[in-house]
């Protein structure tokens, strides 16, 4: 039984993960669903996921899940059948069903047992779906499919093609039966369980009953039908499958090569149909796999130490073609030139492989756009744009709750009411427009209202209301710095706290988070027309480009996403006011920072020779960044400190140099804060 | 920790004194190596260094007891140990051998001017005494 637990906690993974993906994708079609009324295939669609649900959850063992998208399904079966049409009153049903699915889903992620009470909705359910009907549906869908099917399915011709291809590829095909014990506990899971290890052996072309479609079968016998292609024998194959738990009995049958040309009679009409609804899904599925971040981590480590260890046999094919000059050497030379162009192409297809589009955090927004709209009484449209930009996946998770933020501070407080937005002679209906895009080996973000925009004047007065400035700094405030004002920790604009923004949780953090990321975020408001959000981030978190320069005569590391320019200044171009050293650089004031205090070093100011100044930047702040000597950039592999050493302030990381020594990375947001600080 | 005297150790010097860790909890003694400096660290903490790849912490036991800082010699060894979840390297300035011992002490409140939470116990050999060193007190000092 403990076994079986841990399968379960495996899978459970799995499940939540697919889980995921199905609301998403209902809440998508309900939109649409809302949108533009009634059309078959998306019903078809969204009675498909709310399908799939029904039979993964009952394969997990969640009732209340399986419940309630069964009574979901029902109620879809009869909008699909003609028998009911789409409505307001139904769409918000569905939507309420899809909340309560959502907690369901948080419950199960925080443990086994779910707490949310889903009577009241079963019941809202159970009343819609039999009104207006003379006859409510009795037969459940899926209940011609609960039984045990031993039949073989039919084949289609895109898995004749399969099995072709494993035969050419020297591949058993088998036609695998396993019949699971009846006292087996949970047929479903055990099924699972089988699926994988079958899968791990070699391929399964086709399952019956599918895994989609178990439930909780009758007490009784299940027999699983398989079409699997291996290397293993016949008797091989049969003792494998013998060996797993709960396995009453196996028959495997060689599929010959020509009876795969012969189309094999459906054995019933109905689920002939229902195999090739499912067919897109499944083909689709057998084209991508789950990997777990986890793993993909791991071979990210592995190709930066690759590329480490390349820019040091690199380093020393140099050396040595400096000291002999011989076909040894050379052949070094070839050999390293092309390890280097094959990591770089590894290292593509790694990073490549741990991109997803952005659309997967995009798809959240609709639905949370109509909620905020209707809850606040306000109009908008919303505009998604370069919903396929790609970036690092966990990039995605961590910017999904800041981007969140930026969206419900534009609907709350940055687009007007419809009665206001006439009155300023706008339409009636605002817009909010997201966008990501590449821009230069970075992802760009734009979260853009028409709405108000943010007052300067009305910033200040915040801010002197609550203490943050005192009337001198007040004064001083250019309006660019009087809007910079929203990131200061402390700060929200809201008149009245609405539980959509102004929970303490402000722009501050929002920044703080973003900057954690290496990225940036820029505003841009004008008054009375909009405001728009820039947010800038590196493709992955992984590898970055940084910039080497020297300090002290270590070598250190600044992220090339913080750099705003470089420049080199005389002496004679720094200015000293109130003790702060600082240059002038197009009207703008930029207070220089040494580096070299921190790494017990003095700064020598030679007076022949030009400063390198690194002009840093965090939203509109700038630093400048007095260093000794810069060496170039390259792409490095960030590490970080480990647990020992733990987070040291200022230092975002460490990477290992092609000479082998290692080299700080520099956390430019750290040193904001600290100017701020003061 | 019940130390059993079968127990083999590896034990290293610092001026004229001899310290020792058991030998399981050694991943591997290597020669002094570049270290780069990390700012704001406890002070006994050197630096880090690449250990093929890996980036370990290494700290400095002549810091950590307040001893004289030294040039380091030929003889500069950094000790890698296995603690917990961490790989981190200590630095010496020799090791000296893999050792048994014939008895070990509790340590008293004080070594040589030493804080006695520094050490398991006082191990005894033909050579003289060793302090075992406790390394969740070494390492996690504050």
């Amino acid at each position: 039984m403990s076994e079986l637990t841990d399968m379960l906690a495996e899978y459970k993974e799995v499940f939540l993960e697919e889980l995921e993906e199905q609301l998403q994708l209902m809440d998508e079609v309900i939109l649409k669903l809302e949108r533009e009324g009634d059309s078959g295939s998306v019903v078809q669609s969204l009675f498909r996921a709310a399908h799939t649900l029904k039979g993964s959850s009952a394969a997990m063992g969640f009732e209340e899940m399986k419940q309630l998208t069964h009574h979901m399904e029902h109620l879809l079966d009869q909008v699909r059948g003609k028998k009911r049409t789409v409505t307001p009153a139904l769409i918000d049903l569905l939507f309420q069903s899809m909340d309560c699915l959502k907690q369901l889903k948080n419950d199960i992620e925080a443990s086994d047992a779910p707490a949310t009470d889903i009577g009241r909705i079963v019941k809202n359910l159970e009343t819609f779906a039999s009104t207006k009907e003379d006859e409510p549906l009795t037969v459940s869908v899926t209940g011609s499919e609960t039984g045990s099917e031993t039949l073989r399915p039919p084949l289609s011709l895109s898995d004749r093609l399969k099995i072709q291809e494993q035969q050419d590829a020297g591949h058993r095909v088998y036609w695998l039966q396993i019949g699971i014990v009846s006292d087996c506990v949970i047929q479903g899971a055990r099924a699972y369980v089988i699926h994988s290890m079958l899968s791990e052996w070699g391929e399964v072309l086709l399952m019956t009953p599918d895994l989609e479609s178990l439930e909780e079968t009758l007490p009784g016998s299940l027999t699983l039908t398989f079409l699997y292609a291996g290397i293993q024998e016949e008797g091989e194959i049969r003792s494998l499958v013998t060996g797993l738990t709960d396995v009453a009995c196996v028959t495997a049958e060689l599929v010959e090569g020509n009876e795969t040309a012969m189309a094999v009679t459906p054995a019933a009409t109905g689920k002939a149909a229902a195999v090739e609804e499912a067919s897109p899904a499944g083909k689709a599925k057998s084209q991508t796999i789950r990997v777990s971040v986890e793993r993909l981590d791991h071979l990210m480590n592995l190709v930066g130490e690759l590329v480490i260890d390349q820019t040091r046999i690199h380093q020393v094919e140099r050396n040595q073609r400096r000291r002999f000059q011989d076909d040894t050497v050379s052949e070094l030379g070839h050999i390293s030139d092309h390890l280097s162009r094959i990591i770089g192409d590894l290292q593509e297809s790694v990073m490549k492989a741990r991109m997803l589009p952005i659309e997967q955090l995009f798809n959240r927004f609709p639905r949370m756009i109509r909620d905020l709209s209707r809850d606040l009484g306000k109009d908008l449209e919303l505009v998604m744009e370069g919903q396929d930009t790609e970036l690092d996946r966990t990039l995605i998770e961590e910017i999904a709750d800041p981007l969140i933020h930026l969206i419900r501070n534009a609907v709350d407080h940055g687009l007007e009411t419809p009665d206001v937005r006439e009155q300023s002679g706008k339409p009636r209906k605002g817009t909010l427009r997201i966008r990501a895009a590449h821009e230069d080996n970075q992802v760009v973000i734009y979260v853009e209202d028409d709405g108000a925009g943010i007052d300067p004047a009305k910033m200040k007065a915040s801010a002197l209301k609550k203490g943050i400035l005192t009337e001198e700094e007040a004064e001083l405030l250019t309006d660019r710095e009087a809007v910079d004002l929203i990131f200061r920790p402390g700060f929200s604009t809201a008149q009245t706290i609405s539980d959509v923004s102004g929970r303490g949780v402000g722009m501050d953090i929002v920044r703080s988070h973003i900057e954690k990321l290496n990225g940036l975020i820029d505003i841009d408001t004008r008054l009375g027309r909009g405001t728009s959000f820039k947010i800038k981030l590196p493709l992955t978190l992984a590898i970055i480009v940084g910039l080497l320069v020297k300090v002290n005569g270590q070598t250190l590391i600044i992220p090339m996403s913080n750099i705003a320019e470089i420049v080199r200044v005389t002496n004679a171009e720094i200015q000293v006011v109130r003790g702060q050293s600082v240059i002038t650089l197009r009207n703008q004031v930029i207070p220089i920072v040494s580096v070299h205090d921190r790494f017990k070093g003095e700064f020598r100011r030679e007076e022949h020779k030009h400063i390198p100044l690194v002009i840093v930047g965090s939203a509109e702040k700038r630093l400048a960044l007095a260093v000794d000597d810069l060496i170039g950039n390259q792409e490095i592999v960030i590490k970080s400190l480990g647990s020992y050493i733990g987070k040291v302030d200022g230092i975002a990381g460490a990477t290992i140099l092609g000479d082998g020594s290692v080299a700080l990375i520099f956390e430019i947001s750290s040193l904001f804060h600290k100017a701020g600080a003061k | 920790m019940q130390v059993t005297a079968q127990e083999q150790y590896v034990e290293f010097g610092i001026e004229n004194e001899q310290y020792a860790i058991r030998i399981q909890d050694i991943h591997e003694i290597i020669k002094l190596q570049d270290i780069t400096q990390i700012p704001n660290v406890k002070p006994y903490v050197k630096g880090v260094i690449n250990l093929r790849g890996k980036i370990v912490p290494v700290l400095s036991l002549r810091n950590l007891f307040d001893m004289q800082e030294k040039a380091p010699s030929k003889s500069t060894r950094i000790v890698v140990v296995h603690h917990q979840e961490d790989t981190v390297g200590i630095i010496v300035d020799r090791v000296s051998k893999v050792t048994t011992f014939s008895d070990i002490q509790p340590p008293p409140d004080r070594v040589g001017g030493i804080d006695g939470n520094f050490f398991v116990g006082i191990g005894f050999t033909k050579g003289g005494l060793v302090g075992i060193l406790r390394l969740d007190e070494v390492l996690l000092h504050e």
